[in-house]
């Protein structure tokens, strides 16, 4: 957190940054459960944040909710988020699975964008999960996990940066590439998996 | 669908373009070879007629300035004196078809919508089984709730198998059949499994049947 994020939070900001650890260790504990060798780990890498205060803010003002931490822990589910970048779509499921079956935390909802693509072409896996708070008068809230694999995060990394230029030229035709793009990823993704289950099968 | 008309006789000409346009053509006439090639470079036609006797150019020099400059549309060939000689002059220039003159207006015009039906399921051909769709122009398989892009030996597979759902088709016969022996049995198997995957991905309501070593594709998911 920056000097900013701490000011913005406040008195929040500990407990934030105690349930971003708290998601750090628990994910990397599930993967090291499965596997700790680094060539048959489930994830390529773990990422958590807590929501910077700038994006936090301008996210409320597009809800036209009042811009302060206590309206966006009251409404929001992605102030804390962590991402899991697998290198196989099958190692999702594994480590969704890892998920629903821990206890520091309560799964809401699982929405899953690689069986039901956007229409942009975005994939990965979204799970809403419910954790103890306790500070402010507020009992929890609800922070997300992500997970997707190498080809699916190297193109939503893509994805967002067209959304955050405005001015492109041939917006239509970056917009139908990519998508061009996300179906030759998802295909190849399954073809690896594929050849995986084929190697593992001896 | 925009048709090139060039015939140097002008009556012959009005009469057929008229009865072009009821028939709902969008008809452009030049009266000779060379009008015939500029009207090619600057506009777009979904079939040629020919006339194989014009002053400037003749029908056989147009069509063999068009296939050297990469042009593909169809091409009708008006040949004047039946002879085969001409027929064969016409056709081995890369003509599609060829109609001798006297010709009735009617098999003119079921030769040009032959042509025509021909040359656009080629361009946009898709292949529909249950609830998907393979684009075989660009590989993309879609179904109402999702879409990849195959490479070229999946799709050659997959359109096989579409159009011959229900038969069940060893590895071998796969090889042989689809991919004219040029590949492998353990090729056809891989690609089956990937096939398998896939079509499970986009909630497809075929599936790939794998039994006693040999590939369907049937109904159900």
């Amino acid at each position: 957190m920056t000097q900013e994020d701490l000011a913005f939070y406040g008195e929040f900001a500990p407990k934030l940054q105690e349930i971003e650890n708290l998601l750090m260790r628990e994910i990397q504990a599930m993967l090291d459960s499965i596997s700790a060798d680094s060539e048959t780990a489930l994830a390529e890498h773990i990422k958590c944040r807590v929501k910077s205060a700038e994006s936090l803010k301008e996210k409320l003002r597009n809800n036209g909710l009042p811009e302060t931490a206590r309206a966006g822990l009251e409404n929001l589910s992605d102030l804390v988020g962590a991402r899991v970048i697998t290198h196989f779509v099958g190692d999702i499921y594994t480590v969704l699975e890892l998920i629903q079956q821990n206890k520091s935390w309560r799964v809401i909802t699982v929405k899953d964008y690689i069986a039901n693509m956007k229409p942009n072409g975005y994939r990965s896996l979204h799970v809403l999960l419910n954790v103890p708070f306790g500070i402010g008068g507020i009992p929890d809230i609800d922070v997300e996990i992500q997970l997707r694999t190498i080809a699916m995060d190297c193109w939503a990394s893509l994805e967002h940066q067209l959304k955050y230029k405005k001015h492109i030229k041939n917006t239509a035709l970056i917009v139908d590439e990519l998508k061009r793009c996300a179906d030759e990823m998802a295909s190849t993704d399954l073809s690896m998996q594929t050849i995986r289950d084929l190697i593992q099968r001896g | 669908m925009k048709v090139l008309y060039a015939e140097d006789e002008r009556q012959l000409s009005v009469a057929v373009t008229e009865i072009l346009k009821m028939e709902g053509f969008e008809v452009t006439a030049v009266y000779d070879g060379q009008e015939a090639l500029d009207a090619l470079d600057n506009d777009y036609f979904d079939a040629v007629i020919l006339d194989i006797m014009m002053p400037k150019k003749d029908g056989i020099e147009v069509l063999e300035t068009m296939r050297k400059n990469g042009n593909f549309t169809s091409v009708l060939m008006l040949t004047a004196k039946a002879t085969v000689d001409d027929r064969i002059a016409g056709l081995s220039t890369g003509a599609d078809d060829y109609l001798a003159k006297p010709f009735a207006m009617k098999e003119l015009i079921a030769r040009l919508n032959s042509l025509i039906r021909r040359s656009s399921s080629y361009r946009h051909s898709t292949v529909k089984i249950g609830n998907i769709e393979l684009d075989s122009n660009t590989c993309e398989l879609k179904s109402d709730l999702g879409s990849l892009r195959l490479n070229n030996p999946e799709a050659e597979l997959l359109t096989f198998l579409i159009h011959h759902a229900g038969t069940a088709y060893t590895a071998e016969q796969i090889n042989d059949l689809v991919w004219n022996g040029k590949e492998s049995p353990e090729k056809a198997e891989l690609y089956v499994f990937y096939l398998k995957n896939k079509l499970r991905q986009i909630h497809a309501v075929v599936h790939v049947r794998i039994e006693n070593d040999t590939y369907a594709l049937c109904e159900g998911e």
